[in-house]
């Protein structure tokens, strides 16, 4: 009978003793955790250190920006939207407001900033208790302790360069897209000098016409070009385009 | 010893301290402490009344021996179930610190370290809404209720904590105490058929199942230790242990009784009854706000009961070994009950609950075979004279 029911449910008494492993292991842990404190941290009273370039809400630096609009138009979630303030002289300028309520967080607009003005914050607490509350103006997007590294940058190493024997990494890829004429199309209205926001567009003569008045086309200044793509939105006859190197 | 005729004796006995059968003769520590207090309480209040009204009737009825006896009964009542309650708080603070230590957290946070926790969320429960459900049998769903926590109180209060610290010296207190402790799961099983839920049933049928598994083992564990004590009473078996703990011979009935203490409390891993991964709340489910909070305070004093009960069986109650008695026996015993306490929050952590088809099966054919090995050992100890 003993026998019998022994063969059926065979008893090792060393393997019974599997149960002591994981009470062995939670005493384990508990001992380490009364010597060394939990992992959890009491969120409100302390706080993880959080990295420089935490992608909190974005930064503004006011009088950096150019008002170009790279940003808008970067912004997965179109949260971002120009709008006229003053200035510190009084003067009309546009600047970025941001809707936080539909702020990504993704660090584009950071990224993409041709100026280095918008910056990553490491600011997350960001509950209001209205819907308007939510909408940070130019002014309210400043940040007071900003430092170089929330300058979020766009570092690539092109194909191209690496198949010219060139594999250093570009600071800034917008450094050689540059806007270029097709000289045809264009009729001289001057709009691409009005809306650039550096001055980099200056309009020259080129010779007259056959009815003897002036021919104007513009002229781009490498140097202070941002690549804003702004000349390029404006032309009224598509004679402007972005010369991309990718 | 007194004759009584009629109960109607034992109630108009002249003078109570002259009755053999009052609990209160003498080294009764809470009794003494509550006959104190009253004295100086009863002895105010009828002081300030003849100040008011000279010579009144009031005054020397509350300055009476037997009025005082009376009063000093209603607050050793109070101090006996505020003790046992304050234990019961503390096993449960212990429990969340503990068992948040295991899991690598920090367990409740709110005031004292967190002890004040037990405090919110018994007021979170009393703010309730009282909701019966209309489908229910009303009368067993409140009766039930009713005697699983009135029984679970009155186990807890049963528990001594000293030689001085009772509220009975009975000869079968063991007995009583456990056949009292096993009454809960006839009334869980009950409120299961009443409440008229698939989950409330199968969660009562669970809690008679889980019964009929460990219970005979258990008392088998009891009888072995009261047969090396030669009596029921919980101060021989104390007594027993001043030189040498019973945990020494009898390590085997020490695992056996220790978990099916665990399952007799309804604890992890045994809780099939309220398995809240698979059925809702298990029989708990259709008791809402404090109702329910009363069910968790009474699942915690019958934890407070099991450890109790292992401390004396087989700790040494309140006697530490080659010193004997210490000046607060009470604290000794409440650091022991607690250290049990803490191995079956760290049987808690680590264990998975076990199926309901397991727990017959460990039951049966693990325990009962070495709570009978046990009683073996100790019917050789008591043949050979150790005993």
């Amino acid at each position: 009978m003993a026998m019998k029911y022994l063969d059926k449910y065979p008893k090792n008494l060393a393997k019974s003793l599997w149960i002591m492993k994981p009470v062995w292991t939670a005493f384990k842990l508990f001992c380490k955790t009364v010597v060394h404190r939990p992992v959890t941290v009491l969120y409100p009273y302390e706080k993880e250190w959080i990295p420089e370039n935490y992608r909190g809400r974005p930064g503004l630096r006011f009088d950096k920006c150019v008002g170009c609009g790279m940003c808008v138009r970067m912004c997965v979630t179109q949260a971002i939207k120009l709008i006229e303030v003053d200035d510190d002289n009084g003067n009309k300028v546009m600047r970025p407001q941001i809707n936080i309520g539909r702020c990504a967080f993704c660090g584009y607009c950071a990224e993409y900033c041709p100026v280095d003005a918008m910056t990553v914050t490491p600011e997350y607490e960001l509950a209001e208790y209205t819907r308007y509350d939510l909408l940070y103006g130019p002014r309210r997007l400043h940040y007071e302790n900003t430092t170089p590294g929330m300058e979020v940058k766009l570092e690539v190493t092109l194909p191209s360069d690496i198949a010219n024997g060139n594999p250093e990494r570009r600071v800034h890829i917008f450094d050689v897209d540059k806007p270029e004429l097709t000289d045809s199309k264009c009729i001289g209205c001057k709009k691409c000098s009005k809306v650039c926001p550096v001055n980099a567009v200056t309009m020259v003569e080129k010779g007259t016409n056959d009815k003897g008045k002036p021919i104007i086309r513009p002229e781009f200044d490498n140097a202070k070009c941002i690549s804003c793509k702004n000349c390029v939105d404006a032309c009224p006859k598509d004679a402007l385009q972005i010369k991309e190197v990718l | 010893m007194v004759q009584y005729s009629s109960i109607l004796d034992w109630i108009n006995f002249s003078d109570p301290n002259a009755n053999p059968f009052t609990p209160f003769l003498s080294d009764n520590l809470p009794y003494d402490i509550c006959y104190g207090l009253w004295e100086i309480i009863g002895g105010a209040l009828a002081w300030l009344i003849n100040l008011l009204f000279p010579d009144n009737v009031v005054s020397a009825w509350l300055l009476d021996e037997r009025t005082m006896v009376m009063f000093a009964l209603v607050l050793f009542m109070l101090v006996i179930f505020i003790v046992a309650f304050v234990v019961v708080l503390l096993n449960l603070w212990m429990e969340r610190k503990v068992l948040g230590r295991l899991m690598d957290r920090r367990g409740t946070m709110i005031g004292m370290k967190g002890f004040l926790q037990c405090v919110a969320d018994g007021l979170k429960t009393f703010m309730k809404e009282n909701t019966i459900p209309s489908k229910v049998d009303k009368m067993t769903y409140m009766w039930c209720v009713s005697l699983i926590v009135g029984l679970s109180c009155f186990v807890a209060c049963m528990v001594p904590l000293s030689d001085r610290w009772y509220v009975v010296n009975y000869d079968t207190g063991l007995l009583i105490i456990m056949a009292f402790y096993a009454l809960a799961p006839f009334f869980i099983l009950v409120s299961g058929w009443a409440q008229n839920n698939k989950y409330s049933l199968i969660g009562g049928l669970r809690a008679a199942e889980l019964m009929i598994s460990y219970e005979v083992p258990m008392l088998i564990i009891i009888a072995t230790v009261s047969l090396l004590a030669g009596s029921f009473n919980i101060n021989d078996i104390v007594n027993l242990q001043s030189e040498i703990w019973l945990i020494i011979p009898m390590c085997l009935g020490f695992i056996v009784f220790f978990f099916c203490a665990i399952a007799e409390c309804e604890r992890p891993p045994f809780d099939i009854a309220e398995a809240e991964t698979e059925l809702v709340e298990g029989w708990q489910t259709e008791y809402a706000g404090m109702k329910w909070g009363l069910i968790m305070l009474a699942d915690y004093l019958r934890g407070s009961v099991s450890c109790g009960m292992v401390a004396i069986m087989f700790l040494g109650g309140w006697t530490i070994p080659f010193i004997g008695g210490t000046a607060l026996p009470e604290i000794v015993f409440l650091i022991k009950a607690w250290f049990v306490f803490f191995l079956m929050i760290l049987v808690r952590g680590a264990i998975a609950r076990v199926r309901p088809d397991q727990i017959l099966n460990i039951g049966w054919k693990v325990f009962m075979p070495l709570a009978v090995f046990n009683l073996a050992i100790a019917v050789m100890l008591k043949v050979g004279g150790f005993y």
